[in-house]
């Protein structure tokens, strides 16, 4: 106990303070009340009667305003009633009468250690006095709204819950009326103005609903169920994780709706839009296609008509050149004819005749006449023209010209297929070349065509040097 | 039959985190042992 008189720890059950020598007989009957009085806020607070509680614990208070106890139950209360200005108050200056072990440091502490619940305190306590202004003037539909927030942001606020459910009453919403009711009657169960709203609620019914008798019924069991709650235990305000688990399960409730009902609709409409896309192009490639074999059917006609017109140019040279190996025929037969008209056989010039006659092209000469002319002006020329060629290629082949000597030669042997002697240097000059093949061809031609020469065992000998 | 309006009326504005240091600063604390005191010094002086 500490003295009134010196504000000094008093020991003991002295009924005088050591210190300044007051009586304190009179303060300690006080100081009893004041515990008393505690012991009965306590009682009631336990069975959540908080107005009842509130009542005491002032009187408590009263008589010793120093019961930190008291003080701080009564905090408390204000707390859960959502007064939270008010308990601070309360803690506070339990604090200045006790500074040390003082629970009210623990709940400060509490309600400070987090600012953005502090804040929303604040702020819900401002939203009701706005709602109890726009209430008095007479906006309660703008009131309602208000404290409709109020409620959900502190459940626990009893006056927010009791004006919301007047203003209801008012609108004549009854059902909405007694749900706050309710919920405020289970935060504070003998609160009075709670119980005359009841009241009144149940007398509105009763008399409204007449013919109803079992709605009645249903209604009066509604009412009494915050009486039967009002013997429910007091708990300390724990942390309430409700509404986070119902986040979750929001969330989650959420996600399985837009997993089952909104992915399924765009799912289809990519799908539609995906298969309107395909078909698009498929119309698409259809036309290409009818535009692609309509373009090849045109080429084939035109490839069959290019064809068709080259045989026609190929016909028209075929004839053109049909004139030119007559021309060439013609040519020969006119040299030959004027080379006759120099009498003497030894004036005649053969050559020059072989030179155009080997010009002619006798494989396609195709008319009977010209074939007969060609071979007797071979004929005649032949032997004579092969033996000058013959003559012109052994003198280039001894000058080592074998090139030269070789086209003479093979002249010579062409226009006279029994020159035994082209046909040997032929072989020669192939053989001077490095082509042994040709070589031994021509020495095998001497050979076999022509065993009784001479010029046998000259080309068997050469044959021998090839091998 | 409750009066509206009236029951309105009863609602007093709910202390904020502002008012708090004023509520708290006047605070009227006086309680009886208070009262007992200064009637007993009152006696005292009378003596």
């Amino acid at each position: 106990m500490i003295c009134p008189a010196c504000n000094k720890s008093i020991q003991g059950k002295n009924n005088r303070c050591e210190c300044c020598g007051e009586d304190l007989t009179v303060y300690k009957k006080v100081y009893m009340m004041s515990n008393r009085y505690y012991n009965e806020g306590l009682e009631k607070s336990k069975v959540r009667d908080l107005s009842g509680a509130v009542i005491i614990l002032k009187k408590s208070l009263e008589l010793n305003k120093r019961n930190t106890d008291a003080r701080n139950l009564l905090g408390l209360i204000y707390y859960e009633m959502g007064e939270s200005v008010a308990a601070l108050s309360e803690w506070v200056i339990s604090k200045h009468f006790q500074q040390e072990t003082n629970d009210a440091d623990r709940y400060m502490e509490l309600v400070q250690a987090n600012p953005t619940r502090l804040e929303n305190l604040n702020q819900t306590t401002k939203r009701y006095n706005a709602a109890l202004l726009s209430a008095k003037q007479g906006n309660e539909d703008l009131a309602i709204i208000q404290l409709k927030k109020v409620t959900n942001l502190n459940p626990h606020f009893v006056k927010a819950l009791q004006l919301l459910a007047l203003l209801y009453m008012k609108a004549g919403d009854m059902e909405k009326a007694l749900k706050n009711l309710t919920k405020a009657s289970k935060i504070d169960v003998s609160n009075t103005t709670t119980l005359r709203y009841l009241k009144e609620l149940n007398e509105v019914t009763s008399t409204s609903a007449e013919d109803g008798k079992a709605e009645r019924k249903e209604e009066r069991k509604v009412i009494a169920e915050p009486i039967a709650f009002s013997h429910a235990p007091y708990k300390e305000d724990k942390p309430n994780i409700w509404p986070f688990v119902n986040l979750i399960i929001g969330i989650a409730v959420g996600i399985l709706g837009a997993m089952f009902l909104i992915l399924p609709t765009v799912k289809d409409n990519y799908q539609s839009e995906y298969s309107k896309k395909i078909n698009d192009n498929s119309a698409a490639v259809n036309e290409w296609q009818q535009k692609y074999d309509s373009v090849q059917k045109e080429k084939e006609s035109q490839d069959t008509k290019i064809d068709g017109l080259n045989k026609q140019i190929e016909e028209l040279k075929g004839s053109q050149s049909d004139d030119t190996i007559y021309e060439q025929l013609i040519k020969t037969a006119a040299l030959y004819i004027n080379e006759l008209q120099k009498g003497s056989s030894s004036q005649i010039d053969y050559l020059a005749v072989a030179d155009e006659l080997a010009k002619i092209q006798n494989d396609k000469l195709e008319q009977t006449e010209a074939v007969a002319l060609y071979t007797n002006i071979k004929q005649a020329v032949g032997s004579n023209a092969s033996a000058a060629l013959y003559e012109k290629g052994h003198d280039q082949y001894s000058a080592r010209k074998y090139d030269d000597a070789l086209k003479n030669l093979l002249s010579a042997y062409e226009l006279d297929a029994t020159n035994v002697d082209a046909v040997y240097f032929i072989g020669r000059s192939y053989h001077q070349l490095g082509d042994y093949d040709n070589a031994k061809k021509y020495y095998n031609i001497v050979i076999e065509k022509f065993p009784d020469s001479w010029r046998v065992n000259d080309a068997k000998q050469r044959m021998t040097d090839i091998q | 039959m409750i009066n509206f309006d009236e029951e309105i009326a009863k609602f007093q504005p709910s202390l904020e985190v502002d008012q708090a240091e004023e509520v708290i600063h006047s605070n009227d604390l006086s309680d009886i042992t208070d009262i007992i005191k200064t009637m007993l010094k009152e006696i005292k002086d009378r003596n």
